[in-house]
């Protein structure tokens, strides 16, 4: 309990998380009102307006993760003081991706709604919740086995804004195996996210467990 | 000022991130190039496809993510803290040590960037159109040599964009984010010129005009106005870059 306390304390001063999460609503409230107003002007953008933003506002929550495993690995080594801390291993991934998840929910739920309800879908505001929030934990076990923040950045968002389009446009197969095609459709792509995000977030347990600090 | 330039290109090779950027850029549009041709082959066939001059060009856009990073990481390493044991210590503070005229400094960093995105869009260009004169020989033809200028100074102009937003922002995850969300197969640029015409003068959307054909645009520019107009974005946040570099503290 008290190293979940701790966690959470820590996710929630970091500078950078805020900043992020002011950042990706900023951008969503934008985006969702660039949507609307194409939509009135007769030019509608996509099929389905409820999700079309989080197809670009996931990055905000890709970043999220990313900021909130690496902010451990940066300047001054803080992994070391919470290993010192709490010398286990496993427990300690374990309550740190809990605590991502509860600090994200709301994150991810106000976004959610905010592109859902004025396009009339509010049915679509739990899937997209838990799709964000799988998102950011997907995001947060990279960056535990890249340990850089820039690169982890780098590599997430080309898979997921170039190299994911590219090889849905060229094998339709590939769709229902991507860890992005559930923004897009959600009844195709939801259990390739669940997948993806619980076998990041096992590989970086293991390399958690087994690496040097 | 040579010596500058090449300590500026040594630190910019010793980067682990550049790599990704040096080795991404090139190799993706002429990868696409080879991977989109059964397709493109079928779409020449069937007749959906009319104008082939863009072949090989519109490809470039997509490897865009390799000036992006070296732009940004150009910036952002030189703020990174050098070490776990000295997380007060930039790279930047050893830098100005060195030469600490911060105008030859940033001349000499714009410099070495554009030697290598120049190089890196040339090489990848070449690539790209002859692929694509390789694969589509008999429906395509080189296209003028002005329009491969185009599209290497557009590889160019944004690297030199990234660079200067990293400038302002002193971060790279930021500028990174936002770039490569914008570099994705459908861009937010393009989505706001659905929303109104004057978002056909953003950057990366003019920019295009200078070396492409058949894209869907709102408004007809010139490849030469659109040049214009894209070097002036750039050159106005160089501007602002360059006046906070120059006045912030380190």
């Amino acid at each position: 309990m008290n190293t979940a306390r701790a966690e959470l304390r820590k996710l929630l001063t970091l500078p950078s998380l805020r900043l992020t999460v002011l950042l990706t609503w900023t951008a969503h409230l934008a985006l969702t009102c660039a949507y609307r107003v194409a939509e009135s002007r007769g030019e509608p953008l996509g099929d389905n307006a409820a999700l079309a933003p989080i197809v670009y506002t996931q990055a905000g929550f890709l970043v999220l993760g990313v900021l909130a495993a690496s902010s451990e690995y940066e300047e001054g080594g803080q992994i070391r003081t919470t290993l010192l801390a709490s010398p286990r291993r496993l427990p300690l991934q374990a309550v740190k991706a809990l605590t991502l998840a509860v600090v994200t929910l709301p994150v991810a739920a106000t976004t959610a709604a905010t592109s859902a309800l004025p396009a009339g879908e509010a049915t679509w505001t739990p899937a997209a919740t838990a799709y964000l929030t799988l998102t950011t934990l997907l995001g947060a076990a990279f960056a535990t086995v890249v340990r850089r923040s820039v690169l982890a950045v780098i590599l997430l968002l080309g898979l997921y804004f170039i190299a994911g389009p590219l090889l849905r446009a060229w094998f339709a197969t590939s769709a229902a195996y991507l860890p992005d095609t559930a923004a897009l459709d959600p009844s195709r792509g939801a259990a390739a996210t669940v997948g993806w995000t619980l076998c990041a977030l096992a590989l970086a347990a293991l390399t958690f467990h087994r690496r040097d600090a | 000022m040579v010596r500058l330039v090449r300590a500026e290109l040594r630190k910019l090779f010793g980067l682990p991130t550049a790599w990704v950027g040096l080795v991404l850029g090139t190799l993706a549009a002429p990868l696409i190039v080879l991977l989109n041709a059964p397709y493109t082959r079928r779409a020449i066939a069937a007749g959906t496809v009319t104008d082939t001059s863009d072949l090989g060009l519109r490809e470039l856009g997509l490897g865009l993510i390799g000036p992006m990073i070296l732009g940004v990481i150009m910036v952002s390493s030189e703020y990174t803290s050098t070490g776990p044991d000295s997380p007060g210590a930039r790279q930047l503070t050893t830098t100005l040590t060195a030469v600490p005229d911060r105008r030859r400094l940033l001349t000499a960093k714009t410099t070495a960037l554009v030697l290598v995105v120049a190089a890196q869009a040339a090489v990848t260009a070449t690539a790209a159109l002859s692929l694509a004169e390789v694969l589509h020989g008999d429906h395509t033809s080189m296209p003028a040599a002005a329009r491969v200028a185009g599209a290497i100074l557009y590889w160019t102009l944004t690297a030199l964009l990234a660079y200067a937003i990293t400038l302002i922002t002193r971060n790279g995850i930021v500028p990174l984010t936002f770039l490569i969300i914008n570099s994705a197969v459908v861009s937010v640029s393009y989505l706001l010129t659905k929303v109104t015409d004057l978002a056909a003068y953003l950057p990366d959307i003019v920019g295009a005009r200078m070396f492409l054909r058949t894209a869907d645009f709102p408004v007809e520019i010139s490849p030469l106005t659109a040049g214009l107009v894209m070097t002036a974005w750039v050159a106005a946040l160089l501007a602002v870059g360059g006046v906070l570099f120059h006045r912030r503290d380190v």
